[in-house]
């Protein structure tokens, strides 16, 4: 164990002895994510929108008030009707219709559950999106006032069913996802370029001839830059919840081990890429390649993995980057707990365990 | 004229001297040892006299032109060649030729043709169209000085040649340097290695920045009392 | 009898299933001896040097290190080999004195302990032990190698070509450093592409394509010299060596130095008066023609001309 403690201590004296790179890695996300957060954050206050109360009792009204209150949405127009709703989209410059549906309150009453139809302008997903989401936020406030002020104690259901962009993502969407970028870059790209340096300077030779644990020499690696991106990740949840107002839903406990088994994956990642290549240059362009793009592209990021062809669909498999942003939209968002999202971490753990083992295997391969 | 004159160059970072007043003159068509501890200067110097470094003070004629105002006649009647340095590998030997023929403006069809007897020197005509990797040591190294001399520069500077070379190939560099030599290219070389010293004309040795030894291989030994380059090196820096 | 430190038998070494970087090498090495690898770069010294240090393997043959197989028991043999590479191989962003830490506590190894077997090199650069190992000089870089390579006594020291690129006066040094290490008992491998470097071995290896082209002490090969060495200086080593290549006379000829070395393989009483006229025949102007002994660089020469 002393060996690995050196390990660990030679690492740190690299991180932040090179004051720039760990500079740059410390203020990257952070100004990412006001980068990301301002410039979505600035048209979804107050957005328009159209309301067709096809009930007009008290609780639509209720949830209608509770709509313009939220400070997202300014109600401009009660159209009677849907095609009113399409003048509304070209005249009134809405952005979003709700349509409340018939015997409403009768409904959420006698049935427990009812369903909101919203309508997005798809001429920008982005904010469509967003606004989507403040609607189930909104909607979810107001089911659970609901259900505390029910006399009766019987919970119920709305069930927003979105039009033109029904998978949509999370308005903080882009949260998770730089989450999910910084770590990947930090952890494996930092990681796996620091393992190809030992080999391009030949310290690495040094290392593998003294009789020291391979695998000491893997977690000295891995340690240390896991410990960095659980710096940036608590920044940048921290610039989230107090700048732009985001919400955690789920656990922070359950959030925090979620990033961690992450980072765990990722910085094997970043050994498994440096066992295959020679240089620093080597890893980063492997890095790029195999994982950054791959984690921008196919983990459902910036682009809905549904509505990509089946052969990106089920390589998107294959990256961690995939079953992270699943879990971590499902813990942050629809507040998950660890049962609901135990495959991923399973998937995510099991991945971080192949990766260290074929790495370990290259590491020291003797031909 | 001199081919290589230096009159009391000096070259100072901050308030380290790296090369201190040095002053010496190399014939046309000699071969000039330029030797020193690490550390001495003579990188420096070399820097100096091949345009790529401005003096503190003090300045240097090579092949008749001012190294203060007239750099870019020098880098072009120059030549280059270092071990560390010389060759692409991924290119073949041809396409090496025709890159650094081409950076001095050797007009293409003669390059062409200055190509093809160079390697007729050299006896590699068969190897034109193989990659420089997968040639052996020691005729890459024949081939970055058949490079570095394609322009037909006046002044060579080798930096390090032959460090690592077999002793054969090592005197069939040689061969190549004196036949330079005797077409009148001055050849200026850096090494470690004393043996290859004592194939120069006349040897330099510096130390902290300054000449202290000049002469012939015969005349230091002499001077020294002793039997080998090396020896006077060692007596020398113990001192 | 002495245990053979390492002993290698019927060693092939191919790269990529093209390169054949060693072919049928056999040698052995006695403990406590300074042996030489000596040969020009891309000869095989450093293929030999990583399978010697269990960093690859060969393709056949077999290797004991103090007994312990180089492919089977490879952990075993890492305790107790101690391992200079050609480049420079520390950490340049940590200090002197935190490489030295570092290595030590990798070989389980106590500095205290050890001190007294690298003091003598240690004392030299722990002035500078704050420095970053980066911002050394070569020269010092190459000694605090050393004190890593040392710190946790081992058996078997491997010196991979360090003095490659180091001034005259640092490997004059360096090799008495070599003999001061070899009196602790600690066996020394050592390569280098310099022949002149080889008389301070105990025995060498002559290394060349891949080869052993010979394994002696050095004095055994000057003795072996077949032919008969002659030196003179001449006024035009350029026109001479031309001349030469018309020479009747069963020699080889070369230039040494600001010298000339023929080797003449007959019988001198004619020879060197024909050898003289054909000089001055081809007016050429020489000092006198002496006879001189051989250097290791001279057999090099001899052994590699004669099997072409």
């Amino acid at each position: 164990m002393k060996e690995l403690r050196m390990i660990l201590k030679k690492e740190f004296i690299h991180i932040f002895r090179d004051t720039i790179t760990l500079a740059l890695v410390l203020a990257m996300p952070i100004a990412l994510v006001l980068l990301f957060g301002f410039t979505i954050s600035t048209d979804i206050r107050n957005a328009k929108i159209s309301v067709l109360d096809q009930s007009k009792d008290t609780q639509s009204k209720t949830l209608v008030n509770q709509l313009s209150a939220s400070g997202y949405f300014q109600v401009v127009s009660y159209p009677h009707n849907e095609l009113e709703i399409d003048d509304d989209f070209k005249n009134k410059g809405i952005k979003l219709a709700i349509i409340i549906p018939p015997n409403f309150e009768e409904n959420l009453s006698k049935e427990g559950n009812a369903t909101l139809q919203v309508i997005n302008d798809v001429s920008d997903l982005n904010v469509a999106s967003i606004l989507n989401n403040y609607v189930r936020a909104v909607v979810q406030r107001y089911t659970a006032d609901y259900n505390d002020n029910s006399s009766r104690g019987s919970a119920f259901d709305i069930t927003v069913k979105m039009l033109y962009n029904p998978e949509s993502n999370s308005v903080y969407m882009f949260v998770p996802g730089i989450i999910t970028l910084i770590m990947v870059l930090v952890t494996a790209l930092l990681s796996s370029i620091t393992l190809a340096r030992e080999k391009e300077t030949g310290t690495m030779r040094m290392l593998l001839i003294t009789p020291v644990k391979k695998i000491y020499i893997i977690v000295g690696k891995v340690i240390p830059y896991m410990i960095i991106s659980f710096i940036s990740t608590i920044a940048i949840l921290v610039i989230s919840v107090t700048v732009f107002k985001m919400p955690i839903n789920g656990s922070l406990l359950m959030l925090l081990f979620l990033c961690i088994i992450f980072m765990l994956t990722a910085a094997s990642f970043g050994m498994l890429i440096s066992s295959i290549s020679r240089t620093q240059v080597d890893a980063m362009m492997i890095t790029m390649m195999g994982l950054f793009l791959p984690t921008v592209l196919l983990s459902g990021f910036l682009f809905p993995l549904n509505s990509m062809p089946m052969v990106f669909q089920v390589l998107a498999n294959i990256f961690p980057a995939k079953w992270f942003i699943l879990a971590i939209k499902d813990v942050m968002i629809k507040g998950s707990g660890f049962f609901d999202i135990w495959l991923y971490l399973l998937i995510l753990f099991v991945m971080a365990v192949v990766f260290i083992i074929f790495s370990l295997s290259r590491l020291d391969k003797r031909n | 004229m001199f081919s290589i004159e230096a009159n009391q160059l000096t070259k100072q970072f901050g308030t380290f001297t790296a090369v201190d007043h040095i002053s010496f003159q190399v014939n046309e068509g000699e071969i000039f040892g330029f030797l020193g501890a690490n550390g001495a200067g003579k990188t420096t110097a070399i820097k100096m006299m091949s345009g790529l470094l401005l003096p503190t003070s003090g300045t240097a004629m090579i092949a008749g032109f001012d190294i203060r105002t007239q750099s870019k006649l020098i880098k072009r009647n120059i030549g280059y060649m270092s071990q560390k340095f010389s060759l692409y590998g991924d290119l073949t030997v041809f396409e090496n030729m025709q890159l650094f023929g081409t950076i001095y403006k050797i007009p293409r069809k003669e390059l062409k043709d200055r190509i093809m007897n160079s390697l007729r020197e050299l006896d590699m005509e068969k190897q034109a169209d193989t990659l420089v990797d997968s040639i052996p040591l020691g005729w890459k190294q024949k081939l970055a000085f058949a490079t570095a001399i394609l322009h037909r520069p006046k002044i060579v500077f080798l930096d390090e040649p032959t460090s690592g070379v077999d002793p054969i190939v090592r005197r069939e560099f040689w061969k190549l340097i004196y036949l330079a030599a005797s077409k009148g290219v001055t050849i200026l070389v850096t090494t470690h290695y004393m043996d290859e010293a004592e194939y120069c004309n006349r040897i330099s040795i510096m130390s902290e920045g300054q000449i202290k030894l000049i002469g012939t291989p015969d005349e230091l030994k002499k001077k020294m009392e002793v039997n080998t380059i090396n020896d006077v090196f060692v007596k020398f820096v113990k001192r | 009898m002495s245990v053979s430190a390492i002993s290698i038998k019927g060693v092939n070494k191919t790269y990529e299933g093209k390169i054949e970087a060693l072919k049928d090498i056999n040698l052995d090495v006695e403990e406590g001896e300074v042996f030489g690898l000596v040969g020009p770069d891309g000869a095989g010294k450093s293929t030999l040097f990583n399978i010697l240090t269990t960093l690859l393997l060969p393709d056949s043959g077999q290797i004991k290190v103090f007994l312990m197989d180089a492919v089977r028991d490879y952990k075993s043999i890492r305790q107790i080999i101690g391992y200079l590479p050609g480049t420079f191989s520390l950490y340049p962003d940590l200090s002197v004195q935190e490489n030295l830490d570092f290595f030590a506590v990798m070989y389980k190894s106590d500095i205290e302990e050890n001190m007294s077997l690298i003091e003598p090199i240690w004392k030299q650069i722990s002035p500078f032990k704050d420095r970053k190992a980066g911002k050394l000089s070569g020269g010092m870089k190459q000694k605090l190698a050393l004190c890593c390579a040392l710190i946790h006594r081992p058996s078997i020291l491997f010196l991979d070509e360090p003095t490659t690129g180091v001034d005259p006066v640092s490997r004059k040094e360096f090799w008495d450093i070599l003999k001061s290490i070899r009196q602790q008992n600690i066996t020394v491998v050592v390569s280098t592409p310099y022949m002149d470097e080889a008389t301070r071995c105990d025995r060498i290896a002559l290394i060349q394509d891949g080869r052993i082209i010979g394994i002696n002490p050095p004095q055994t090969f000057i003795n072996n010299f077949k032919g008969k060495l002659y030196t003179f200086k001449s006024e035009n080593i350029f026109s001479l060596l031309k001349v030469m290549e018309q020479c009747p006379l069963n020699c080889n000829y070369y230039p040494y130095g600001e010298h000339c070395h023929v080797a003449f393989y007959e019988d001198m009483q004619e020879a060197l008066p024909k050898f003289e006229a054909f000089l001055q025949e081809h007016h050429q102007t020489y000092e006198t023609i002496t006879p001189i002994d051989p250097s290791v660089e001279d057999c090099f020469i001899e052994i590699v001309t004669h099997s072409n």
